[in-house]
């Protein structure tokens, strides 16, 4: 060991030589727009193009030295992929600036993270043992960079664990909730630089999916950039004067608001993704530039991305379609529904794109949630009854939903997992889901709402007409759509609805507030789960979920606040997610899955209408090895992300064609 | 230097009373004319007054008719012709005259680009049906009639202006929309030209401290924001109401902010008439404030209220329309022109399904008509203008 480092140094220098004058030669190909493929291939050790410069004027080490000595190597045969070629900006839209976010989800660079299998696979670790599901020891790979280049190592995490979520003001919110096992966190230790280990007494299976998630834990920090405005590190003077000069309260704040690698929105926050923030915002066009210490290399050892940068322009939604069918992206999904397909078709050969269809991951696009721990009693006691909530299922037509919205090519279905996934059984998706007004109007007479006002609604005992007030995000475009067939159906069977549109914020207060009696929003978000995936939406764990408020908030307050389930099928589902907790066997995990399917689906406590839309994907001729279809997913997913966006690349002979609309500011 | 004119001399006996004596048979008819005849003659002079008179009159009569006229209910769908075109009408099929009459329509879905495509089958001419028994209605929600005056054949279609997403008929939609759209603004309309008329009249006649209060009342009500208003109000009122309710008691408040530019010009012309030697007669004679304000003041600028007032009704048809666009008005199942354009209000519509904005038609249609009928009835009512001759 010790005596590589000046072996390596030489051997480099060498190296560093011969990549200049491959350089060159690239750089000339290149300026002559005439690189072939095989070419490109003779070069497959040389600089991405648009850093040779920096290299061979000694501003940026050269790629051996910027990779870790062990990168993560993509087999892209395995994959069914080509070997790439460097360049090129790939265009994408988003609505909101807020949406830079979306360069952390689809750069997709985790300690471990998914992989289309569903497995987690290690990533920025090189590996990761895990003990009795208990004890997880993290190798780092040695080497490895952040994006300004500065070593990462155990001090990264050593800085998150002690000096940010352990620190008395940074960390006053104690732990994340996924390092905490029955209310006790873990014991941290630093092996040595490239080795940590995180220890509970109890198996936490929410560690890895938590690190792997789209939204991910990080349990590492920029410790060399952060420690600036950290009390513990900086010159109080010094740091005095930074809070004043951002206008912070304290250093608390600053450090808090520069702290937020998911947000990105801090060019200066290193980072370890693909490609890297590098317009201040507020801004309405966003670049990304590669990041060139990223971990990961093609089979032939060329560093990864192949694309060089990433321009995100913000546009208002409604726009999109219509800038998409403009030949404004290369790659674009999100804000693209079912309803624009024929639209955008329409353009795909003027504009040279294609448009694929890739399954949606969520167990229902659009799914009804009676909130069960709605404040009205009246309401509570109509809504607790599941007589009721299978009444509504039976009188939704969902085959003429899917008809006449959906052109006949989704699935009706319950909320429930996808069919052709591990965990699916047919009588998952259709108990209680088909159409049957008559029985619908039976379990409502038996439940004793059998007399009607001069409308024809059905009346409470209260004397009140059963008229569900709906509330709705809409943000789905074609859900009012959805929504006016419901309405119809509904109404045959005497119950009135009413959809009220209400900002997402306003829907979540009124949520916690048990103001809203019924809310509709898209199913399952993680429809197509492997046993080892948190069972977490099936019961009551977190106060996001529409269907009972109160009751997760109980459980995500571990009993301090909210209320405990009071029905026995409610509190039976808080059970069998806290028994998966503690289960590590994939069977044992799997049987809790199906115990809690099963209990869903019969309980229909979210009322599922149509499974399987699929996302429309529009992806430029040029761009290669964007998978034909495939699924396409939030968490686990990462949208993009689990499909590699760093493999995909510019076919050379189109490049040209590709960047030229890219001349407007 | 011409020659003198020739003086020329009538031998005829002069009768001073030639012009306006029962003599001249014009000026009989004219002084015979009561004022709403004189009213009347003025208008018909007005071409386009008269022309939008007919399209407003025969617009009003659909929309009361509404459940008759239109071929399809509110909200019937046709699942089988979902987004399809307007039904070409034809009046002769193979050589042979029919009457006017429609082919089938056969849809098929594109599974590569999800388009539906419609094409005729020219095979069997559908032939229209008039005064039929066709989908059964409720006539104004009370008695039940099935007779229509345009039905398709039994089993076949008829969508002159095409369908929308969900198959159902934009004709149908359009009559049904006229009946909220045409009349909803009429309420508030009249409910503000009534206060403009009794508060502008109060302050104006009597004048001192009434006058004082009541301008300071149109002040602060000019100076409310009306957006932030609707925007609040639109909040605050319980779904659970009716919405075709929400939307009347926002036009009532709508009124309610309305009234003071027209109060302020009552009172403006009120102040400067009461002056005049008739009001003084008036009064002479014992006349009370209310005959004096409405016989003798009022007609004297009843063409500014008559023209302020033609002029409100298109800006209620308008602001409906741009309530409704900005989700603030008129919500489904509530159907309206404005509700029509906001379920338009995407870039497929344009580029694919054009008929959807149809509505725009009745819109432009029913503005510019109120606008020219105003315009007619502004200049007959005006008693300064030219007198018919």
């Amino acid at each position: 060991m010790s005596m590589t480092p000046g072996d390596v140094r030489s051997d480099q220098a060498e190296r560093g030589r011969l990549t200049i004058a491959a350089a060159v030669v690239l750089a000339v190909l290149a300026w002559l727009c005439a690189a072939l493929p095989a070419g490109a291939q003779a070069q497959a050790q040389a600089e991405p193009p648009i850093l040779a410069q920096s290299v061979a004027e000694g501003r940026l080490p050269p790629m051996r030295e910027r990779l870790p000595s062990e990168p993560l190597v993509t087999d892209l045969a395995a994959m069914d992929r080509e070997p790439g070629v460097y360049g090129g900006t790939l265009r994408i839209l988003e609505a909101q600036a807020r949406d830079t976010r979306r360069m952390v989800v689809f750069g997709y660079a985790r300690l471990a993270g998914t992989v289309p299998d569903g497995s987690i696979q290690p990533d920025i670790a090189r590996a990761i043992d895990v003990e009795e599901g208990r004890r997880f020891t993290i190798h780092l790979r040695a080497g490895h960079r952040w994006s300004d280049g500065e070593p990462f190592t155990a001090e990264d995490f050593r800085y998150y664990w002690e000096d940010v979520v352990n620190d008395p003001k940074l960390g006053k919110n104690g732990l994340p909730r996924e390092l905490l096992v029955d209310g006790k966190g873990p014991t941290v230790t630093f092996l040595d630089p490239l080795t940590i280990r995180y220890e509970w007494g109890k198996p936490n299976p929410l560690f890895l999916p938590a690190m792997a998630g789209s939204l991910p834990l990080e349990i590492f920090r920029p410790a060399h950039y952060l420690k600036r405005f950290h009390a513990k590190y900086a010159d109080p003077a010094e740091l005095e004067r930074l809070v004043a000069e951002a206008g912070q309260r304290n250093w608390v704040a600053l450090h808090f608001k520069l702290d937020q690698s998911y947000k990105n929105t801090n060019p200066e926050l290193p980072s370890l993704q693909p490609w890297v923030l590098a317009t201040e915002p507020p801004a309405d066009r966003y670049v990304f530039r590669r990041n060139p210490y990223f971990h990961r290399v093609d089979a032939a050892g060329r560093q990864l991305p192949y694309i060089d940068e990433v321009a995100m322009t913000i546009a208002g939604a409604g726009l999109i379609p219509a800038k998409v069918a403009g030949g404004e992206a290369d790659l674009q999904a999100n804000f693209l529904n079912f309803g624009n397909y024929a639209f955008i078709k329409r353009a795909a050969e003027r504009q040279d794109y294609e448009v694929r269809r890739w399954r949606s991951g969520r167990g229902s696009r659009v799914a009804l949630y009676p909130n069960l721990t709605v404040a009205d009693p009246a309401w509570r006691a109509i809504l607790r009854d599941v007589r009721f909530r299978r009444a509504l299922s039976l009188a939704i037509n969902r085959e003429d939903i899917n008809q006449v919205v959906y052109y006949g090519l989704a699935r009706p279905s319950n909320d429930t997992v996808l069919a052709g996934t591990r965990l699916f059984e047919p009588d998952l998706a259709t108990r209680w889901a088909g159409h049957d007004p008559a029985a619908a109007d039976a379990l409502l007479d038996a439940m004793g709402l059998g007399t009607r006002n001069g409308a024809g609604i059905r009346l409470r005992p209260d004397g009140e007409p059963v008229t569900i007030v709906l509330e709705t995000a809409g943000e789905e475009a074609e859900q009012s759509d959805v929504l006016q067939l419901v309405t119809e159906d509904l109404a045959r069977v005497g119950i009135g609805l009413i959809v009220k549109p209400v900002e997402r914020d306003t829907l979540e207060r009124r949520l916690a507030a048990g103001s809203t009696v019924m809310a509709v929003a898209p199913g399952l978000e993680n429809g197509a789960p492997v046993p080892s995936d948190a069972p977490d939406e099936l019961a009551p764990t977190t106060s996001a979920q529409f269907q009972w408020p109160d009751w997760g908030l109980n459980f995500e307050s571990a009993g301090r606040l909210g209320s405990a389930p009071d029905l026995p099928f409610a509190a039976e589902l808080v059970r069998l997610a806290t028994a998966w907790r503690a289960t590590i066997d994939p069977d044992g995990q799997a049987e809790i899955w199906r115990r809690m399917l099963e209990i869903n689906a019969d309980e229909m406590v979210r009322i599922g209408l149509v499974a399987d839309v699929d996302q429309v994907v529009v992806v430029s001729n040029a761009l290669r090895n964007v998978p034909e279809t495939a699924l396409f997913n939030f968490n686990p997913g990462a949208f993009f992300g689990m499909h590699r966006p760093d493999t995909f690349f510019f076919a050379p002979a189109d490049q040209v064609a590709a960047r030229a609309p890219e001349a407007r500011p | 230097m011409s020659a003198p004119l020739e003086h020329w001399v009538s031998t005829a006996p002069f009768d001073p009373e030639r012009t306006t004596s029962l003599h001249s048979k014009l000026s009989a008819e004219l002084l015979a004319a009561s004022q709403a005849r004189l009213f009347w003659w003025r208008l018909k002079r007005h071409r386009m007054a008269v022309l939008s008179l007919v399209v407003l009159g025969l617009a009003y009569l659909v929309a009361a008719f509404a459940e008759f006229v239109a071929p399809y209910g509110l909200s019937t769908r046709d699942t089988q012709h979902i987004f399809m075109p307007p039904q070409r009408l034809h009046l002769v099929h193979d050589g042979a005259f029919v009457g006017p009459f429609v082919y089938p329509m056969e849809g098929t879905l594109d599974l590569d680009t999800l388009e539906r495509q419609y094409a005729e089958v020219r095979t069997e001419p559908q032939p229209i049906r008039f005064l039929c028994r066709g989908e059964p209605y409720r006539f104004w929600g009370m008695v039940e009639a099935d007779l229509h005056l345009v039905c398709p054949q039994p089993g076949g279609t008829l969508f002159l202006l095409g369908t929308d997403r969900l198959g159902r008929d934009m004709l149908s939609r359009l009559i049904y929309g006229a009946r909220i759209s045409l009349t909803i603004g009429l309420v508030g309309v009249g409910l503000s030209l009534v206060l403009a008329l009794v508060f502008g009249g109060l302050a104006g006649y009597l004048g001192g401290r009434t006058d004082y209060w009541v301008q300071r009342v149109t002040e602060v009500l000019r100076s409310l924001p009306q957006l932030p208003l609707w925007l609040a109000l639109a909040a605050v009122l319980p779904a659970t109401l009716d919405p075709l309710f929400v939307y009347f008691g926002i036009t009532l408040i709508l009124a309610l902010l309305d009234w003071p530019s027209l109060a302020r010009a009552v009172r403006s012309k009120l102040f400067s008439l009461r002056e005049e030697d008739f009001t003084a007669a008036a009064e002479m004679m014992g006349a009370r404030p209310s005959r004096i304000i409405t016989r003798h003041l009022l007609p004297n600028f009843a063409s500014h209220i008559i023209a302020s007032v033609t002029l409100s009704i298109p800006a209620m048809i308008l602001a409906e329309t741009a309530l409704s666009f900005l989700g603030l008005g008129l919500r489904p199942p509530i159907t309206s022109w404005g509700v029509l354009l906001t379920e338009a209000q995407n870039i497929e519509a344009v580029a694919l399904y054009p008929w959807l904005l149809l509505p725009m038609v009745p819109v432009v249609v029913s503005v510019l008509a109120f606008s020219f009928l105003g315009d007619g009835l502004r200049d007959a009512a005006d008693p300064f203008a030219a007198t018919a001759g």
